[in-house]
């Protein structure tokens, strides 16, 4: 860069230079030997006038003395152009020189001149004549001829001075080239290594000149715009993190496509549900990660139709999670586009979905049933079973007890949606456990008694009370007891235990029951929910038992946790807590 | 098979349209087995006629795959390692199909089932169609990225479904000597229980195949203790 601006600098000079000095030779080449052949010209013509050719006998040494005085060969041609007299040869032999061009200009103008160069001496030679007339008779010509030795050799210094001059000439403008260039390149290579950093990413601060020309101007422009540069970065960047948090941070699971229908974005949410690391998708295909049928089926239809697509997905391996799966288009470049798929999780939804169409036709079920039998009986005995007395007590016996049983489950629907509107009205009081299971047990013991269970009670007596409302606790632990003694094969045991934990109070109530499959577990609770459906109706259960426990436990700020294993027995843990008095 | 490119760009898509139809189908016959034994846990038998219908499609995709690997053997004539991937489609696509029949078989013995009273609830079953559900996707996983890790795990899992399978034989045994009315319902659990043991051999002759598909030895009739 500088080299070559050096270069072009140094080139322009020595072109002007050497320009220069051709126009000066031009000028004075000519012009030098032109004024001294003017002065030798007027030198010799003023000798020509002293010839005398009034005494032809001496005529020679006159002609020596001339030739001496005059440093020139002197000739006298006559009219003719015979040569009869010279300063320096014989002049037996010579030529006429009538037609020589100075004796021709003397011949019509009275003094003529000419330069020719001279074969026998090596160099130009200016000759002069001048015509002598004796009463407008031409007596004949003086002629002088002198080497132009001096003049040429005058030309030569004039030209050596000049190519010295030139050669000064030449190293000053190379030395300004020199400093120019520099000057000129410093703040230039300054940019250059700025730009250079801001290219290779390495923190930049700002360019600093020193200088105040055009240079000045540009580094001005520079950081104006890596300033907005800079800017535009850092909202370019803050624009992206914001959109990454969003997308991270959002339940809903999002994937971006790039071009090639590969993963370029999965959010953290799906790689959970996904079950592996957050990197190993990204450059798969939809296929090679989700391996869902009806996902590519979707996905295919999206790459079809190129509209949104929205479908209900289920996903996940042991448990299945549905999802509302949309395919939408990103808009880029053209070429460029790119399909983000968004997956809402509408798992609970359609779970509630379901328990509510559940609970309709549970709730239609369970009134129907009794309402069958009280019908069937009634109808009986309208048709003439009144007649029979011992019939009729024994139908009206099993009326009355369908009847109690369709109360009983009004009752727990009314209990059960009051606690749900909140307009159950709870009596907080202190109460203290072991008071509370002593009442219960009384109304249990008949029930364990007749399947020989035998109902043991380890709760310590010096327990802490709680606050609860008393006859709404008598409810929770008749309701818990009541299936336990129910789900217990004869000669089974159903223990009761509390201890403090965490804040609270948690008591057990553990059953060497059928117990509950795995899965089953987290849908107790439900309104209706049986685990074994016929059996549990045929003992008797309205199915809304231990929904009421869940529901009044967690009016009292409780829970209820449950554990079993299938064929062992199950454990019910409620836990009250303790407020700080 | 990942990394390596071929000269033909075209080639190459077709050899990946090939793995891509076989996830696909191994990801619909692991639906179909998944919804099979739901149908039977849930007695949704709408859900078993579905998967019945289903399986038409299976066994499109299959025969559609089979001929495209025909196709490529016939134009492209691959060697090496080619070969063996195309080989090993074909015999992966037919494993899968079977599979989808078994899923089909599970789906009516579901019909009948949930005709009756259910026998008694199903813990086994479950646990069984997550590990063969597994099964199928890590066999196919170590197929897509010529894992040989991979296969090998599922090759040992096939003993876990075998020794389930025993225990659930053993299980409704008991059932039919307490009472002979149980013994229809028993025996369709049992050859439920029977399909699934087959599906996870065929999973297991995936997996066998990959090893073949990417070292070149048969290990088909070699058991894990041989291996090692």
């Amino acid at each position: 860069m500088k080299r070559n601006l050096f270069l072009k600098i140094l080139f322009s000079y020595l072109v002007i230079v050497c320009l220069s000095f051709f126009v000066l030779h031009l000028l004075v080449r000519d012009q030098i030997s032109k004024i001294m052949i003017n002065g030798i010209e007027q030198e010799l013509m003023h000798y020509a006038q002293l010839v005398d050719l009034s005494s032809p006998q001496t005529m020679h040494e006159h002609l020596q003395q001339i030739s001496k005085i005059s440093k020139s060969r002197v000739t006298l041609v006559d009219g003719r152009g015979i040569v009869f007299a010279d300063s320096e040869k014989a002049i037996v032999g010579l030529e006429n020189h009538l037609y020589r061009p100075e004796i021709q200009q003397a011949r019509l103008r009275g003094s003529g001149k000419s330069v020719r160069y001279s074969s026998t001496l090596g160099v130009n030679m200016l000759y002069i004549a001048v015509i002598i007339k004796d009463g407008g008779k031409i007596r004949g010509y003086v002629r002088l001829s002198r080497p132009l030795h001096d003049v040429q050799s005058a030309v030569e210094k004039v030209y050596q001075s000049i190519i010295l001059a030139m050669l000064i000439g030449a190293l000053v403008s190379l030395v300004v080239a020199l400093f120019f260039s520099y000057r000129l390149a410093a703040p230039i290579r300054t940019m250059e290594e700025f730009t250079q950093r801001l290219r290779d990413g390495l923190p930049v601060g700002s360019i600093r000149l020193s200088t105040s020309d055009e240079t000045r101007t540009l580094a001005d422009n520079i950081n104006y715009l890596v300033e907005e540069l800079k800017d535009k970065f850092r909202l370019a960047n803050e624009e992206k993190s914001k959109l990454m948090t969003a997308l991270t941070s959002i339940n809903e699971g999002v994937v971006i496509l790039n071009k090639e229908d590969r993963i370029e974005f999965l959010s953290p949410s799906l790689a959970g549900i996904l079950s592996g690391q957050y990197v190993d998708f990204l450059g798969k295909t939809l296929l090679e990660t989700f391996r869902n049928a009806e996902l590519q089926k979707a996905f295919q239809t999206f790459k079809n139709t190129r509209r949104n697509v929205s479908r209900e997905i289920a996903l996940g391996m042991a448990e299945s999670v549905i999802m509302s799966v949309s395919l939408s288009e990103v808009q880029g470049l053209p070429g460029e586009e790119r399909i983000m798929i968004v997956f809402h999780n509408v798992t609970r939804l359609k779970k509630l979905e379901r328990i509510r169409t559940d609970f309709v036709a549970n709730v239609t079920h369970e009134i129907r049933t009794p309402l069958t039998a009280i019908i069937g009986y009634l109808e009986t005995l309208q048709e003439g079973a009144l007649d029979r007395p011992q019939d009729a007590k024994r139908f009206i016996d099993i009326i009355l007890k369908q009847t109690q049983r369709l109360n009983r489950l009004v009752e727990d629907l009314m209990t059960i949606s009051k606690i749900e509107l909140g307009e159950v009205t709870l009596h907080f009081e202190n109460v203290l456990l072991p008071d509370v299971i002593v009442s219960v047990l009384q109304l249990m013991e008949a029930k364990a008694g007749v399947k020989k269970i035998s109902i043991e009670n380890r709760i310590p007596y010096k327990i802490h009370p709680i606050k609860a409302d008393r006859d709404r606790l008598c409810q929770v632990f008749v309701n818990v007891l009541d299936n336990a003694v129910k789900f217990t094969p004869e000669g089974g045991q159903v223990t009761l235990d509390a201890e403090e934990k965490a804040g609270g109070i948690v008591v057990t109530i553990s059953d060497t029951g059928v117990g509950i499959p795995r899965e089953e577990i987290q849908r107790l609770g439900e309104r209706f929910y049986r685990v074994d459906k016929t059996r549990s109706r045929e003992l008797g259960g309205t199915g809304l038992g231990l929904s009421i426990v869940k529901h009044l436990m967690l009016t009292h700020g409780g829970k209820m946790e449950i554990e079993s294993q299938p064929g062992r027995g199950t454990k019910v843990s409620l836990f009250f807590p303790l407020y700080a008095e | 098979m990942e990394e390596k490119r071929h000269t033909s760009l075209h080639y190459e898509k077709e050899l990946q349209a090939i793995k891509d139809g076989l996830i696909f189908l191994g990801a619909l016959t692991e639906t179909a087995i998944r919804s099979a034994m739901k149908s039977l846990s849930d007695r949704d038998t709408e859900l078993a006629r579905r998967v019945i219908r289903d399986d038409d499609e299976i066994d499109r995709l299959d025969t559609d795959l089979e001929e495209r690997c025909i196709k490529i053997l016939a134009l492209r004539q691959p060697t090496a390692i080619d070969l063996r991937f195309i080989t090993t489609a074909i015999k992966i696509t037919g494993h899968l199909e079977r599979i989808g029949d078994m899923a089909v078989n599970i789906a009516e013995k579901s019909i009948l089932l949930n005709e009756e009273p259910q026998l008694k609830p199903y813990i086994d079953l479950p646990r069984m169609t997550d590990l063969v559900g597994g099964m199928i996707k890590d066999s196919l996983d170590s197929f897509v990225k010529s894992d040989l890790a991979q296969a090998e795990q599922v090759r040992r899992m096939e003993q876990v479904i075998d020794d389930l399978n025993e225990q659930i034989f053993r299980e409704l045994l008991t059932f039919m000597m307490e009472d002979s009315r149980n013994i229809h319902r028993a025996l369709l659990v049992m050859q439920v229980s029977k399909n699934m043991e087959r599906i996870a051999d065929h999973a297991k002759g995936i997996a066998d195949m990959v090893t073949y598909m990417v070292t070149g030895t048969c290990v088909r009739h070699q058991t894990c203790e041989m291996l090692e």
